[in-house]
């Protein structure tokens, strides 16, 4: 399971900026598709646009420190909108994704999705709220909570 | 003498660079012409003379420096290279490890360790246990993608249930093209050739993504029963494709055929290449791959709108008519109309009707302003139902997409235009007509290519050619109150016309467009505008135009497809003239490999009524 975290680190890394806590603000949820509808063509013929890499770089990435957080972040940016489906839900696989990539104990699965699904309005208090932010909330949110914060330990 | 002459030169080399190396290389025979190398190196019988090509459009994947064209020097030089002392990303070891290990194990050479970060980091950091072939099916209101698509995924030990197969990663293989390039460029060069190959790695939830979420296409998830040595080889292999020019064919070395190239070195003896002939459609290959005995479990994963769909028609009728309402932003979020029902009825309505406004706004481009607001209202107050899990997950398909018919149609018929009677033979390379057996496809979508349609007229002896399909695309999605898709079709070809005196051969180019509608469980009335267009000499102007309509009923089940209507046209360049048709198209389909077919078309033209039927049986290969 450790190997697989890194595996989700050093991917994102190589391929986008993206938000961690007090590093950049990351996607704003229900941003929507715009500019990358399939072309009719490309989807026919299988082709693919825009730069692609076999390789994956493992980058510095900064900020902070718990390399969790960071692969939360990165998931984040990229799922937004079903993870806050599933949050409202307290169930689904990217919750589970989410619980995985922090790390988080079988055991302590229920209470950490409870706890998302509580607090929904807390991590996405409007609809302009980003990834970033939602990540520093949900960080906030576990470190105040005895049993699950030594997931988010810096 | 060539032979002594390379061997020679090998060993110049490695002594130049390494003095002290001593032993000399074992002799290897015949061993370049074992099937194991050249699946290996991607070789590939040539055609008319002697001799093997590789299919790698790129120096980098070879050591020789006629290593594309001689499976021979190109072991020879490998074997000196991985026989050299050092160690690092650069060596021939560390770049070829697959073709490192082969040879060791065929010469029997020392397994000496060798230290190469690079390769040893990407290989912990894909920790892969077993292997995936994805294939991403059709979606329903677009047939372009009815090929499908494949790709790889990989996957870590799943020795407990927090492996989590959204972060796995995947390979594929696709035309790189420029973003610039318009669809017709892009259609051009990925049919032709002009784009490079590339190979790329990603995670799975962007594939997901991409394919589930914004393309809408189901995913059918075939997990591959190779050994975990059969499994590291392919890794090997992998790493020694990345950044490797093959240049993509959308017919033949598409993303389906390189894939197959990479089972085929993982499990030697598979020899799915062998199955290509003229094109490699990724459904077909998928078909290979369960014939082959390859695979172990299959899995769905159904798309965002496949999904979408399921949410609402399992809600019950009101509810559907209230996320109707909400979504639309009729009835608010928190109306006593929404919070009256139950928590458990409650939850399901603020689901589905948050899925149908993602939805939307993807699909159709609803406004920010109005989606996001409410998608935040929705998810905060489903937010506080507690205990209520989502609704199930749409079923799995009863019939997947790789045991729907084969692709390759031919078919044998006879009958009777006005007063002559014909045979005929069809030729269909691909894809689907809707009156072929409807299991495993879209039902309302078709795709055909390359039809030959030629006829023989037993009266005078004639044979004529009556249709060349070029490409024929249709699209029949049903509108709901939900959903309102575009019915549309287009095609181009040559075809029989009617001059008034003749029957002559044109090249033609229709379209059309319109909506359907669903009238029961299986049968759905379509209506589209339509534009013929034909161009020769033998028209009175040299081309004709013809806006027309086409009304029409189809039926599809697994045993019948029947499609009855009335088109007409009216010809405005030439004499101007209509030309109405009543048909009947019908298929009695006997299970997957053959379908009983009937026809039938009334036709006025040029104040002439004339009447055509046939009857034949299909087969499909």
């Amino acid at each position: 399971m450790k190997k697989l975290i890194a595996g989700a680190i050093l991917l994102g890394a190589s391929s986008m900026a993206f938000a961690q806590p007090g590093c950049g603000v990351g996607a704003m949820i229900w941003k929507g598709q715009s500019g990358i509808a399939p072309h009719v063509l490309a989807a026919t013929t299988n082709g693919t646009f825009g730069n692609q890499t076999f390789g994956m770089t493992t980058g510095t990435l900064g900020c902070q420190t718990n390399q969790s957080v960071q692969s939360m972040a990165m998931y984040m940016d990229s799922n937004i909108d079903k993870v806050a489906r599933d949050m409202s839900r307290g169930s689904g696989e990217n919750l589970d994704t989410l619980a995985v990539l922090l790390g988080v104990d079988e055991a302590d699965r229920d209470s950490f999705r409870q706890i998302l699904q509580d607090n929904f309005a807390t991590i996405f208090p409007n609809s302009e709220t980003t990834s970033g932010e939602a990540v520093d909330a949900i960080v906030a949110l576990l470190e105040k909570d005895q049993i699950l914060s030594k997931y988010v330990a810096a | 003498m060539r032979t002594t002459l390379q061997y020679g030169l090998a060993l110049i080399w490695l002594a130049s660079g390494t003095p002290v190396y001593a032993n000399p290389l074992p002799d290897t025979g015949q061993l370049h012409e074992h099937p194991d190398w050249l699946t290996l190196l991607h070789y590939q019988k040539n055609r008319y003379t002697n001799g093997y090509t590789s299919q790698a459009d790129d120096d980098a994947f070879f050591l020789s420096d006629d290593g594309k064209h001689s499976p021979e020097s190109e072991l020879r030089t490998t074997l000196a290279a991985i026989s050299a002392p050092g160690e690092g990303d650069g060596h021939a070891r560390c770049r070829f490890p697959a073709r490192d290990r082969w040879l060791r194990e065929q010469l029997a050479l020392p397994e000496t360790d060798i230290e190469c970060p690079e390769y040893d980091d990407w290989k912990t950091t894909l920790n892969t246990e077993t292997v995936t072939l994805v294939f991403a099916a059709s979606y329903l209101n677009s047939p372009s993608s009815m090929f499908g698509h494949t790709f790889i995924r990989l996957d870590p030990p799943q020795d407990d249930d927090e492996a989590d197969l959204l972060l796995a990663n995947t390979i594929s293989y696709a035309a790189d093209a420029a973003a610039h390039d318009s669809e017709i460029l892009f259609a051009y060069k990925g049919i032709f050739g002009g784009y490079p190959g590339i190979t790329s790695i990603k995670p799975y939830y962007e594939m997901v993504r991409l394919y589930s979420d914004i393309e809408h296409r189901d995913l059918w998830e075939y997990q591959l029963n190779l050994t975990q040595d059969e499994v590291d080889f392919m890794l090997a292999h992998a790493w020694e494709l990345r950044d490797i020019n093959f240049d993509y064919y959308f017919f033949d070395e598409n993303c389906a055929y390189r894939l197959l190239a990479l089972i085929d070195v993982a499990r030697p003896g598979t020899d799915l290449l062998d199955e290509v002939s003229t094109h490699a459609i990724p459904s077909d290959t998928v078909r290979w791959v369960v014939d082959k005995e390859l695979v172990q479990e299959v899995k769905y994963r159904p798309s965002a709108a496949t999904s979408v769909t399921h949410s609402l028609n399992t809600l019950p009728g009101d509810h559907q008519t209230l996320a109707s309402a909400v979504a639309n932003g009729y009835v608010a979020v928190d109306s006593q109309e929404v919070n009256r029902l139950p928590d458990r009825e409650r939850a399901h309505l603020l689901d589905a009707t948050y899925d149908y406004v993602r939805y939307q706004s993807e699909a159709d481009a609803w406004p920010r302003e109005h989606a996001a607001p409410l998608s935040h209202a929705l998810l905060r107050t489903r937010s506080q139902i507690r205990d209520v899990a989502a609704a199930d997950k749409p079923p799995e398909p009863e019939v997947r997409d790789d045991q729907g018919h084969d692709t390759f149609r031919f078919s044998v018929g006879g009958g009777r235009m006005g007063e002559r009677n014909f045979s005929q033979l069809t030729l269909r390379p691909a894809y689907h007509d809707v009156l072929d057996p409807p299991a495993g496809y879209r039902s309302g979508a078709q795709l055909q290519f390359l039809r030959l349609d030629a006829r023989y007229y037993t009266d005078n002896d004639e044979l004529q050619m009556e249709q060349i399909v070029g490409v024929e695309i249709r699209s029949l999605s049903p509108r709901t109150p939900f959903f309102s898709p575009l019915s549309w079709q287009v095609g181009f070809g040559g075809r029989r016309t009617d001059t008034e005196t003749d029957r002559v051969f044109t090249p033609y180019l229709e379209g059309g467009a319109g909506g359907s509608w669903m009238l029961g469980a299986k049968m759905q009335a379509f209506a589209l505008a339509t534009v013929d267009l034909e161009i020769d000499n033998d028209l009175n102007k040299g081309y004709d135009a013809a806006p027309g309509a086409d009304l029409g009923l189809l039926h599809q089940n697994n045993r019948f497809s029947l499609m009855a209507g009335v088109k007409t046209k009216a010809w405005i360049v030439g004499n101007q003239h209509r030309q109405d048709q009543l048909y009947t198209r019908a298929g009695w389909h006997l299970g997957r490999d053959f379908s009983l077919f009937g026809e039938f078309t009334r036709e006025d033209h040029y104040d002439r009524y004339r009447t055509t039927w046939q009857l034949g049986l299909h087969a499909y290969f």
